[in-house]
């Protein structure tokens, strides 16, 4: 049982090593649009794997610690406030949601959570600069939220399906 | 099954957003009057119709300098300090529905309702 327990430990902190790194590469890559918000978010695949192959708490330390270290490490402290918005209101749909959706339908929760994101962060930035007409992005970053969400909740649904989790905990 | 239902759920989502974006997007605002806000209050009132020659407004955030150009029926963020610059790739403001915003600096650019500033003419007429 403490074995288990050291076990994911471990595989918490690579995962958000690897998410970390993820984060990392895609805030060097110059925005593609000249719209706030719109990316791929490639760090959440690993949140996602997390929540199905490790667990809810373990999920939650891989988000918030890249949160933070990545808005450290990108010197990026005006983005941690947006992020750290999207992440939490994301990341409670998730918590909420977590049993509806079996792995095979990952995609779908992480498309929602990626929508709850992008509005978390729309909201963070409508109160920051008091703009109502910020609103006018919502539709926007629906449909980036709906095609990133997919995406990275299909590359983490891949890995899941093909990999033996059980194993990766348990097994030795 | 399931799994259909969603993608056509999200595929009429993505439709339906689109289409707005691109209704808010292109449709030229009937109003030529701009407010530049920081930190959510005025910080000045452009009439583009009127401005002839360019001008430039500086303005200073937490996160550096930003420099408004403004010309005859045009206004734009000609340059930044923050690091993403997407306001200044934003280019040209040209709708209602798309403001030009800097995030780190708090900067609104965007065109005034008509309607309110003809109302406020009215009220300051009587």
């Amino acid at each position: 049982m403490k074995q288990t327990k050291t076990k994911k430990l471990i595989l918490t902190a690579i995962l958000t090593a690897a998410a970390l790194v993820a984060f990392t590469i895609e805030a060097a890559i110059p925005p593609l649009t000249p719209i706030y918000g719109i990316k791929l978010g490639i760090a959440n695949v690993f949140t996602l794997f997390t929540l199905y192959a490790v667990g809810k708490p373990y999920a939650a330390a891989v988000l918030f610690l890249r949160i933070t270290l990545g808005s450290i490490f990108t010197g990026q402290l005006v983005s941690f406030i947006y992020s750290l918005t999207g992440g939490v209101l994301s990341f409670l749909l998730m918590l909420l949601l977590r049993r509806f959706f079996p792995v095979k339908q990952l995609w779908v929760l992480s498309a929602l959570c990626a929508v709850m994101h992008n509005a978390g962060q729309l909201a963070a930035a409508m109160l920051m600069t008091s703009t109502v007409q910020l609103i006018y992005y919502l539709p926007v970053l629906i449909v980036s939220g709906i095609i990133a969400g997919v995406f990275t909740g299909l590359c983490a649904q891949l890995v899941l399906l093909r990999m033996n989790t059980e194993k990766l905990i348990l097994g030795g | 099954m399931k799994n259909r239902i969603w993608i056509i759920i999200f595929s009429v989502t993505v439709l339906v957003c689109t289409a707005v974006w691109i209704g808010l997007s292109f449709f030229p605002s009937p109003s030529k009057i701009v407010g530049i806000y920081q930190n959510g209050s005025l910080v000045e009132k452009v009439d583009l119709t009127a401005q002839t020659g360019e001008r430039s407004i500086e303005l200073n955030g937490d996160y550096g300098k930003n420099i408004i150009s403004v010309t005859h029926g045009r206004i734009e963020m000609k340059s930044a300090d923050c690091p993403d610059k997407l306001c200044v790739k934003h280019g040209e403001l040209k709708s209602a529905g798309s403001p030009i915003v800097c995030l780190p600096n708090r900067i609104v650019i965007k065109f005034e309702n008509q309607s309110g500033s003809a109302d406020a003419e009215a009220g300051a007429l009587l």
